[in-house]
């Protein structure tokens, strides 16, 4: 019997050493492939049965926390103010992913980077895992009296620090509650997610930073920028003529002023009553195409913020105008497109930005023409409270030359003291400000109500810079922005500065 | 040399073969212990970053068992072979940390059933004082045998659990008769074959062209093998079908030293496996999710594909002890352990756990081999082939090298029923290794 013995034992050896084979195709040599089958959810897993950290506000309000539930998937993302910092904080879900902070910091929500890794150590005994808060920048009592402020309409707020890019507040309305979507039980979240996606008002996309709209008179800021920048334009010069409208080269439809109003004057008056006559020639004729292609991209526009927020939708400036068609004297030189280029300048035609560009466009005028990279993130912190990182700020853009931005600076303010921005006026508080009302060509009229504004204590530099878009308000006169955004603009300026 | 002196020669010569053994038994436990309190406590800190509260009665019950086990031995069996203890206390604790680590319910009742384990183990070592014992009542084991496999298809008693009905329930108390099955089957077949062994080695008998055997010799073991098989198949229990072919096959064998067996034997085998492939839908269910489990991943693939991604989540060295993620696989404290432990501690601690059960069955087969009686040598064959077998089909399963057929990992898997079988299994080996050595203590030099 021992030769066959033997030979058993050699057979089951062999049997494992087959099996040992197998695993090594397993566990290394297809290890890669078999993490990365789209149905292979342990990467999620694991994340979902860890302690996840925290994100709070500025006050240390909790915005997003994990509560321990019993299932398959140990940590339920909860979000206690509902849909208030929805589209900041993003939602969490095993099944349908992760937006916003959620998935921007998720390495340091779980507890994945270095310095939380290292901070870990340090405690290792103690009963204490690597997880971190993140906190925000915003303040929740600016972001309540934003949403408050908002009320019934379609439309954002963005309210940011100039000096540092903190965000202070963002909401979009309609917006969405984060709960229902991360939710983890039951069939629900799915069919949220699936209505949410197929309603035509985009309820989960923040139109402070992911949507798009014609900027109107708010881009008048940008438009005086190219002036300033290119010295065609000074505080003296040019005075642009009084009249109901202005017809640019190549084409007879005339661009009018609101109302049909008289409108024209040097700089700070054609802000003040938001000349469009005046602000198309100044495109059209004052500049050309060049002036206003570098102050619009100078101010961010045609690239997409880098904000920490996830997919930031890109705001656009044409960037061709055709063939030179003539080159008259005393004048920019006349292109294929000049009327859509007198169009652009009142922030008409193919212009689009997000309310957040917007924001960090009278962000650049209140920051001595530096624009800060506007971030929401201002720490990371370590379960037991240790600070283990905060953001770097870091400039962006140079929108414009401290001088110009001291100009226009003074003239945002005016438009606020002696303009249609009248309503801003805070006593003790430096304003400065730019309505728009872009015009959406429908019939009967309808139109974005905006505001940019920009604020600080009387003599000091601004704080706040806020920017506020009430979206197809019924109505396309000169006043509606001032009427509809300005005091949502205000009642953020008012939480912001004056807060108790 | 007269022959008191021989005979107290060589006395002395066991008893120093004994409490060499003992001590080399004690260290390597000692060793096994270490381990398992490591894995543990690791364990522990990987899933709440603590350290277990309930780490002292842990310890005494991962130590005091296994020690209790090592003090029958000095006991009842002094000179057995030192590593099947050690090996099957590492298995055994292993199974158990991760078991914990899965489910803290199951832990206190596996850390009972490994109680009761012990305890059979040493009824065992006291019972059997002798195992030619068990060859006399080789007829009576075979009964047993075939009684135990049939329990469950008993109205009544049976219960039909995960749509296999291996199951009795007597009370508040289930067991799986079929693993205690497995050993009398093997006692039985030890018994018939040593008896038989001659007479079925040689082809007296013709069949047309071809010499066999004669039937008569044949037939009582080729209808209590059909009948166990066609019992086992009828409820569903594929991977037990598995195991008890091979045993049978592969003791057959052995016993008579005939090739043709094995020809034969494979030959029925793919046939009955065809046959049962075209007859039954859950044997098409498991070829197909063998071949390919991505035909159905959210279903019936579901568990060996979940079983393939821990494995490859853990990668050369693991996530660690409890950081894995648990919950994922169906059965992973008992049919799938083997994939959790692979997440976990990674090719390394997967491929220790492979050498454990290799060296296990490396120790069994030398045994085997050592031992002059025949039915001890045949019948630590046969035990050691349930082992080394129903070790290999389930883990071949759970890494797709054969059809997944649910069967338990002995030792490791959670379940009563596998577990004091297995030891009563090991108490086997101990009592033949015992008295084989205290035979033929000449080989003194090699331990």
């Amino acid at each position: 019997m021992n030769r066959q013995i033997k030979i058993l034992g050699i057979v089951i050896m062999l049997c494992y050493f087959a099996a040992f084979l197998k695993l090594n195709q397993i566990q290394v040599l297809q290890a890669g492939a078999y993490n990365d089958r789209p149905e292979n959810t342990r990467a999620q897993l694991r994340d979902f049965n860890k302690p996840r950290g925290d994100i709070v506000t500025a006050e240390g309000e909790i915005a997003a926390t994990s509560e321990v539930v019993r299932s398959e998937l140990r940590y339920q993302r909860v979000y206690p103010d509902g849909e208030l910092f929805a589209h900041v904080t993003g939602y969490y879900s095993f099944r349908l992913g992760s937006t916003g902070v959620e998935r921007v910091y998720n390495a340091e929500l779980t507890g994945r980077t270095p310095s939380l890794q290292l901070h870990e150590l340090s405690g290792f005994f103690a009963d204490q895992s690597s997880e971190g808060d993140v906190v925000l920048t915003l303040r929740g009592q600016v972001q309540r009296a934003a949403r408050d402020a908002l009320g019934g309409n379609n439309g954002s707020v963005v309210a940011l620090d100039p000096r540092t890019g903190d965000i202070i507040a963002m909401y979009s309305n309609p917006t969405y509650d984060p709960n229902v979507i991360s939710a983890n039980q039951g069939e629900e979240a799915v069919d949220v997610k699936t209505l949410l996606d197929a309603a035509p008002s985009k309820p989960l996309l923040s139109r402070s930073y992911q949507e798009r709209y014609f900027p109107g008179s708010t881009f008048k800021i940008v438009t005086a920028t190219a002036g300033l920048t290119s010295n065609k334009v000074t505080e003296t010069t040019p005075d642009y003529p009084v009249v109901e409208s202005y017809t640019p080269p190549l084409t007879t439809r005339p661009i009018k002023n609101f109302d049909g109003n008289l409108c024209g004057g040097t700089l700070f008056v054609i802000l003040q009553k938001s000349c469009n006559s005046s602000f198309a020639q100044m495109a059209a004729e004052t500049l050309g195409p060049d002036p206003m292609i570098a102050a619009a991209e100078a101010a961010g526009f045609n690239d997409a913020p880098p904000i920490d927020l996830t997919r930031p939708a890109t705001s656009v400036y044409p960037t061709n105008f055709g063939a030179v068609v003539s080159t008259p004297e005393g004048a920019a030189p006349v292109y294929e497109d000049t009327p859509a280029l007198a169009q652009t300048g009142i922030g008409q035609n193919d212009v689009a930005a997000t309310p957040l560009q917007m924001a960090l466009v009278a962000a650049g005028v209140a920051n001595k023409g530096r624009i800060m990279v506007p971030h929401v993130m201002s720490e990371i912190r370590a379960r037991d409270g240790a600070v283990v990182g905060s953001y770097a700020d870091s400039p962006w853009r140079d929108s414009m030359s401290p001088e110009n931005a001291e100009i226009l600076r003074r003239g945002m303010i005016s438009v606020v003291t002696d303009g249609t921005a009248s309503i801003l006026a805070l006593p003790g508080f430096d304003v400065g400000g730019k309505t728009g009302t872009a015009q959406l060509g429908l019939d009967p009229p309808q139109s974005h109500a905006w505001i940019i504004a920009f604020a600080g204590p009387a003599g000091q530099a601004p704080t706040i810079a806020v920017a506020v878009m009430v979206q197809g308000v019924d109505g396309a006169s000169g006043s509606t922005g001032g009427r509809v955004a300005g005091p949502i603009a205000k009642q953020v300026l008012e939480a912001a500065l004056m807060p108790g | 040399m007269t022959i008191t002196e021989s005979t107290t020669h060589q006395q002395v010569v066991v008893k120093a073969l004994g409490r060499r053994r003992r001590t080399t038994e004690l260290g390597l436990l000692i060793l096994a212990v270490l381990v398992i309190c490591g894995t543990y406590a690791l364990a522990s800190l990987g899933k709440s970053a603590s350290l277990p509260a309930d780490i002292v009665p842990f310890l005494g019950v991962i130590v005091a068992l296994p020690i209790l086990a090592h003090l029958a031995n000095r006991k009842f069996a002094p000179t057995s072979d030192p590593l099947f203890l050690p090996l099957a206390a590492l298995l055994n604790g292993l199974g158990y940390v991760f078991i914990a680590r899965l489910d803290g319910d199951l832990a206190g009742l596996q850390a009972l059933w490994t109680a009761v384990g012990i305890f059979g183990y040493i009824a065992t070592l006291i019972l059997v004082r002798d195992v030619r014992f068990l060859q006399r009542y080789r007829y009576t084991f075979g009964l047993i045998g075939v009684l135990l496999l049939i329990m469950p298809l008993l109205p009544g008693i049976g219960r039909s659990i995960n749509g296999s009905r291996i199951w009795v329930s007597l009370g508040p108390i289930g067991f799986q008769p079929g693993e205690l099955a497995k050993i009398a089957l093997a006692i039985f077949f030890a018994g018939y074959l040593v008896d038989r062994r001659e007479l079925l080695g040689v082809a007296t008998f013709r069949i047309g062209r071809i010499n066999t055997p004669d039937p008569k010799y044949f037939a009582p073991i080729l209808v209590a093998v059909g009948f166990s098989l066609i019992v086992m198949v009828f409820e569903k229990d594929l991977g037990s079908a598995l195991l008890f072919f091979v045993l049978f096959i592969v003791m057959l064998w052995v016993a008579t030293g005939r090739g043709s067996y094995l020809v034969v034997g494979v030959v029925l085998f793919s046939a009955s496996s065809y046959a049962a492939w075209r007859m039954f839908s859950h044997v098409q269910t498991r070829v197909t999710i063998w071949i390919n489990p991505w035909s159905d991943p959210s279903g019936k693939g579901f568990q060996v594909i979940q079983g393939a991604y821990a494995l490859a989540w853990g990668g050369t060295t693991g996530t660690g002890p409890g950081l894995g993620i648990a919950g994922r696989i169906p059965a992973d404290e008992s049919d799938f352990i083997f994939a959790v432990i692979g997440e976990e501690l990674g090719l390394l601690g997967a491929t220790a756990v492979l050498c454990a059960f290799l060296l296990l069955a490396g120790s069994g087969l030398r045994v085997a081999q050592r031992s002059s009686d025949p039915f001890s040598s045949l019948l630590a064959v046969g035990l050691t082939t349930l082992i080394a077998f129903q070790a290999f089909i389930i883990i071949a399963g759970v890494i797709r090298l054969l059809p997944l057929t649910g069967v338990t990992l002995p030792f490791v898997s959670y379940g009563g029923s596998s577990l004091v079988a297995n030891y009563i299994l090991l108490a086997l080996l101990i009592r033949i290794s015992d008295q084989t050595a205290r035979k033929i203590p000449e080989p003194l030099v090699a331990r």
